[in-house]
């Protein structure tokens, strides 16, 4: 009896928690729809006027474009960086080596964007990449890339070296073992990476809204926090529809990374 | 086809780590040569200096004609075999064997039809659209083996490729190895940390430590007439044994008695007298009596562990005539097949035995 009543009061705190965090995803699936959403998740009045709404808006789109331009940007400089400085790391031992890679992993997650935002916006500002999107792309790699290298070292790592050996002895060159043996056996490794990356810098507001001052060059997750009406109420129904188009890219990344390369984490186990 | 010219090539690690320490070694064109020694002897730094994975500190190293010292490993024309087989795993198994013939800007089909030489020579039919993956170890040998055999090298060099094959299968890879070096008549090197794989498979062989050769020579001579202890104690299924004693007129006295011996009239040194369990026979009758202490079943054989006032003495019997633990028994060894070892050297000493 006592059981019972202990597993009933599991089940209906599970089903609390489950519903607590699924509302929010409702609420993105209905609300988009609505004529007249509200903040509270509600059987839709149903209409697509909300996305004709927001296709007639001219930087709606274009911020979209622009966030692509940034995850572009920033996976692209994360994996031409990455890559090389973490095989780098792993083939090459030197004094200290560890230290060095603890000490980066550990500057990068406890100096964040935001403590770091003042002397990066001189910075920027010196270089006179103000306002510009390799700017942008230049912090925020900064950023994803000591953790890039600190992951992908380890996918590295479990590449024998007799397979680099191997390759030498036909006579391959170094590119050549890279292009057609490293990158080949570690490439979950940059899947991984690619991902992450991708999502953090999709939904990264802070630095762009810092460091992009024009509104044409806002990316999506900035663009979204100018919907408001006349009234200077938030435009829900922009806000909702925009939303679920913003979610799109990201889900369709997922889908595609996960059916090429599979999202193996556990190092690279051979396959 | 190229035989290989080793002169005085010494490694050092960093760190002052002597890998090889001025080392000479000759291997004739088409020979099957095997580099035996225990871990840590320098054998796979050998071959690992003659692919030109590690540059030597000094000396020189000629494959054929060409002196190779200072080539990289891709232009010296050698395949090497390594003991995990670094199969790329992401490529079939048509596209590793090739995978030689693509570096060397082969076309797409010629390299494909050698693969599938190569491939169905070693019998892989049928496996050619796998991942290494989703081979067996067996499987997985031969693919490596076909990569090297794909690129045609004038010299096949071979890290312990069996070691991580289970007893049977070991077995069957290694009758098919000489016979397929054989029929290429390439020359090989093959390191290897065990002594009867060795024996099996090699023409010659050199026996290795701490970075020089002990001994080379084919494994015939190796076996019988080791030119040191050290030699003496790493061929050989059962090692042999080593009686310290001290020549007498004829013979060799140690505490249990009086060891005979054919042919040798100095006196007064102190040595090892060495004579392999296979030719010992345990009897009731002889001089040298003792307690048996040990009786191992080898199979066909016993293994049979005789106390002789203290000194351990191993004989082979066969089957059905071993004695029982504790029994009293004599050792009678053929004199014959006696090796005298000068105690302080360790080295073979001139004279008695057999040739």
């Amino acid at each position: 009896m006592r059981d019972f009543v202990v597993r009933v009061a599991f089940i209906g705190f599970s089903a609390f928690v489950g519903a607590f965090f699924a509302l929010p995803m409702l609420w993105l699936v209905f609300a988009p729809f609505d004529s007249t959403p509200t903040l509270a998740a509600q059987i839709p009045e149903f209409t697509l006027e909300n996305f004709s709404d927001l296709l007639s808006n001219a930087s709606a789109l274009r911020s979209l474009g622009n966030s692509l331009i940034l995850v572009a940007g920033v996976v692209g400089v994360v994996l031409l960086v990455g890559a090389p400085a973490s095989y780098v790391l792993s083939r090459i031992k030197f004094p200290g080596r560890d230290v060095f890679l603890y000490m980066l992993l550990l500057m990068s997650s406890v100096i964040t964007g935001a403590a770091a935002m003042v002397p990066l916006f001189l910075l920027t500002f010196e270089l006179g990449l103000n306002d510009r999107f390799p700017g942008v792309i230049l912090v925020l790699a900064g950023g994803m890339l000591p953790a890039s290298i600190f992951i992908l070292k380890d996918f590295t790592d479990t590449t024998p070296r007799s397979y680099e050996e191997s390759a030498r002895v036909f006579g391959a060159t170094t590119l050549q073992t890279l292009r057609d043996v490293v990158v080949p056996v570690i490439r979950p490794g940059l899947a991984v990476i690619s991902v992450w990356t991708a999502v953090n810098v999709w939904s990264n507001f802070l630095i762009p809204f810092i460091l992009l001052r024009s509104p044409s060059k806002s990316p999506a997750a900035v663009l979204m926090y100018s919907f408001y009406t006349e009234g200077g109420q938030p435009n829900l129904r922009l806000i909702a529809a925009f939303s679920l188009l913003y979610t799109v890219p990201i889900l369709l990344l997922y889908g595609y990374v996960n059916r090429k390369y599979g999202f193996r984490f556990h190092g690279g186990l051979k396959s | 086809m190229a035989g290989i010219e080793i002169s005085e090539i010494t490694k050092i690690f960093p760190g002052e780590v002597t890998a090889l320490s001025e080392l000479d070694l000759s291997i004739e064109d088409g020979e099957f040569f095997a580099l035996l020694g225990p871990s840590g002897c320098g054998k796979t730094t050998l071959l690992r200096t003659i692919a030109g994975l590690e540059p030597a500190t000094s000396g020189s190293l000629d494959i054929g004609d060409r002196d190779v010292t200072s080539l990289p490993p891709g232009d010296r024309n050698v395949a090497m075999v390594f003991q995990d087989y670094a199969l790329y795993p992401h490529m079939t198994v048509r596209d590793n064997i090739a995978y030689p013939l693509k570096v060397q800007k082969v076309g797409r089909e010629a390299r494909y039809g050698e693969a599938e030489k190569a491939g169905s020579s070693l019998s892989l039919d049928g496996l050619m659209d796998r991942r290494p993956g989703q081979l067996s170890g067996g499987q997985q040998q031969r693919v490596a083996v076909a990569r090297a055999v794909a690129c045609r090298p004038d010299v096949f060099l071979f890290d312990e490729p069996l070691s991580n094959l289970d007893a049977q299968l070991r077995l069957e890879a290694r009758g098919f190895l000489k016979q397929l070096q054989k029929d290429l008549g390439t020359t090989t090197v093959y390191v290897t940390h065990d002594q009867g794989e060795a024996l099996a498979l090699a023409d010659r062989m050199a026996v290795m430590d701490h970075g020089v050769i002990r001994q080379v020579g084919t494994p015939t001579e190796l076996f019988h007439r080791p030119a040191n202890v050290f030699v003496a104690g790493f061929i050989g299924s059962t090692p042999m044994n080593l009686i310290p004693g001290v020549l007498g007129d004829g013979n060799v006295r140690f505490d249990g008695g009086v060891l005979p011996l054919n042919g040798r009239g100095d006196t007064g040194g102190e040595v090892f007298y060495g004579i392999r369990p296979e030719y010992i026979t345990i009897g009731d009758v002889g001089d040298i009596s003792g307690t048996v202490a040990i009786t191992e079943n080898l199979g066909a054989q016993f293994l049979v562990t005789v106390d002789v006032a203290g000194q351990l003495i191993r004989a082979v019997v066969a089957e059905g005539s071993e004695p029982a633990t504790g029994d009293t028994a004599t050792v009678n060894p053929d004199p014959d097949r006696v090796l005298v070892y000068d105690r302080e050297s360790g080295e073979l000493t001139p004279g008695a035995g057999y040739h």
